[in-house]
C-alpha cells in the first residue's frame, strides 16, 4: 500500500497528509468520514480477536481514542490506515492475553489442518475405475438464483459465516461481505496472497456445502 | 499477527501442479485459485480442459459462484456513531489548538 493513501473501503482514497493534520486540529468531520469508511474492517478484524461482539465493540472503540490521542505520534512513514490496524492489532492482543484466548494468527485451530473441501468420500477410490473422479457428484440447485435470494437461505448463509473459524471468518467477511480486495487484506493483516487464498477457499467450501445442504432439504 | 500458523498441505487452495490432468477432487481444492484468476497458466489450462469434459464439476464451480454471490448480497457492517470518548478527545484538541 502507498504511505500517502488511506484505503479502507473500495475505491476510496483519500490523502494521509490532509487527513493526519485535519485530525491533529480536532476537525470532527474528517474523523467522522475516517471512523466510518474504517469501522467495518476494524470490527471484524477485532472480532477475530475477541470472545464476543461487545469486547470487539470495546477494542475498535479503545482504538479510536489512541489513534486520537496519539495522531502526533503518527510519522507518516507507513499508511495511515496501516498505522491505525497496528494499533487495533495491539489493542486486540491485550485483551486477549488477558481473556487468555489464543490470537487467531498465531496458531493453527483444530479442524483446520488438510481440512478437504469436499468430504473424500464423495470421489471414487485408488481401486475404483476413475480414482479421484466424483462418486457422488454434486446436484444442480434447482431455481437458484430465487431460493438463494430467500430471507431464510440468507439467514441460513449469515449463521454459517458467524459459525466458521475465526480466521475464515475474516477473510470470507472481508472479501466476500464487504468486497475488499485481496491486496488489501493481505497488506492490513500481514497474510500472504496464498495464506489468503487457503482461509478464503476453505471458508468459502464450507459454506458452499452448508448451502447445498439446505437447498437440497427444502423444496425448490 | 503473523502467518506462521498457516498450514501448506495438499488441501490448500494453492497450486497441486498436476502433471497432465486435473481430477475432480483436484479440481475442488483449485476452484478458489480458479474464480480469482490466481493459478498459474499451466495449472489453469488444466483446470479448464477439465470442465469442457465434466459436467459434475462445472456444477460445483457454478455452486461456488452462487455462493460467493449471495455472501456479496449480505449485508455490510454499518458504521455506528463514534464513540463518545474519542469524540471528547477531538474537542480537546481543538481546545488545545483554539
Amino acid at each position: 500500500m502507498p504511505a500517502d493513501s488511506s484505503v479502507v473501503s473500495p475505491g476510496t482514497v483519500v490523502s494521509d497528509e490532509k487527513t493526519v493534520a485535519a485530525l491533529r486540529a480536532g476537525d470532527e468531520r474528517t474523523f467522522r468520514e475516517l471512523f466510518s469508511r474504517s469501522y467495518p474492517m476494524m470490527k471484524r478484524v477485532a472480532r477475530a480477536y475477541a470472545v464476543s461482539d461487545a469486547v470487539a465493540e470495546e477494542i475498535v472503540q479503545e482504538t479510536w481514542v489512541a489513534v486520537v490521542t496519539g495522531i502526533d505520534r503518527f510519522e507518516g512513514r507507513s499508511a495511515l490506515t496501516t498505522w491505525i490496524f497496528s494499533i487495533l492489532t495491539n489493542q486486540a492482543k491485550t485483551h486477549s492475553a488477558r481473556e487468555k484466548r489464543a490470537v487467531p494468527f498465531s496458531c493453527v485451530a483444530p479442524g483446520e489442518v488438510a481440512e478437504p473441501a469436499v468430504n473424500p468420500d464423495r470421489f471414487q477410490k485408488h481401486d475404483d475405475a476413475w480414482p479421484g473422479h466424483w462418486a457422488t457428484p454434486p446436484r444442480p440447485w434447482q431455481k437458484p438464483e430465487r431460493r438463494l435470494l430467500s430471507l431464510e437461505a440468507r439467514d441460513r448463509l449469515k449463521a454459517a459465516l458467524a459459525g466458521l473459524p475465526d480466521r475464515q471468518r475474516l477473510i470470507v467477511g472481508l472479501r466476500d461481505v464487504e468486497g475488499h480486495s485481496s491486496e488489501e487484506v493481505c497488506d492490513l493483516l500481514g497474510l500472504s496472497q496464498e495464506n489468503q487464498r487457503v482461509l478464503l477457499h476453505r471458508g468459502r467450501s464450507r459454506l458452499r456445502a452448508i448451502l447445498d445442504e439446505y437447498l437440497e432439504g427444502s423444496d425448490a | 499477527m503473523h502467518e506462521s500458523g498457516l498450514p501448506h498441505d495438499g488441501h490448500s487452495a494453492g497450486e497441486i501442479d498436476p502433471s497432465d490432468e486435473v481430477t475432480c477432487q483436484q479440481l475442488v481444492e483449485l476452484v478458489t485459485g480458479y474464480v480469482e484468476g490466481a493459478l498459474q497458466p499451466r495449472t489453469m489450462n488444466h483446470v479448464e480442459e477439465h470442465l469442457v469434459v465434466c459436467d459434475f464439476c462445472v456444477t460445483y464451480v457454478e455452486q461456488m459462484r452462487a455462493t460467493i454471490a449471495t455472501l456479496q448480497g449480505l449485508e455490510k457492517h454499518g458504521s455506528p456513531e463514534p464513540p463518545a470518548s474519542a469524540l471528547a478527545a477531538l474537542q480537546a484538541r481543538r481546545a488545545a489548538g483554539a
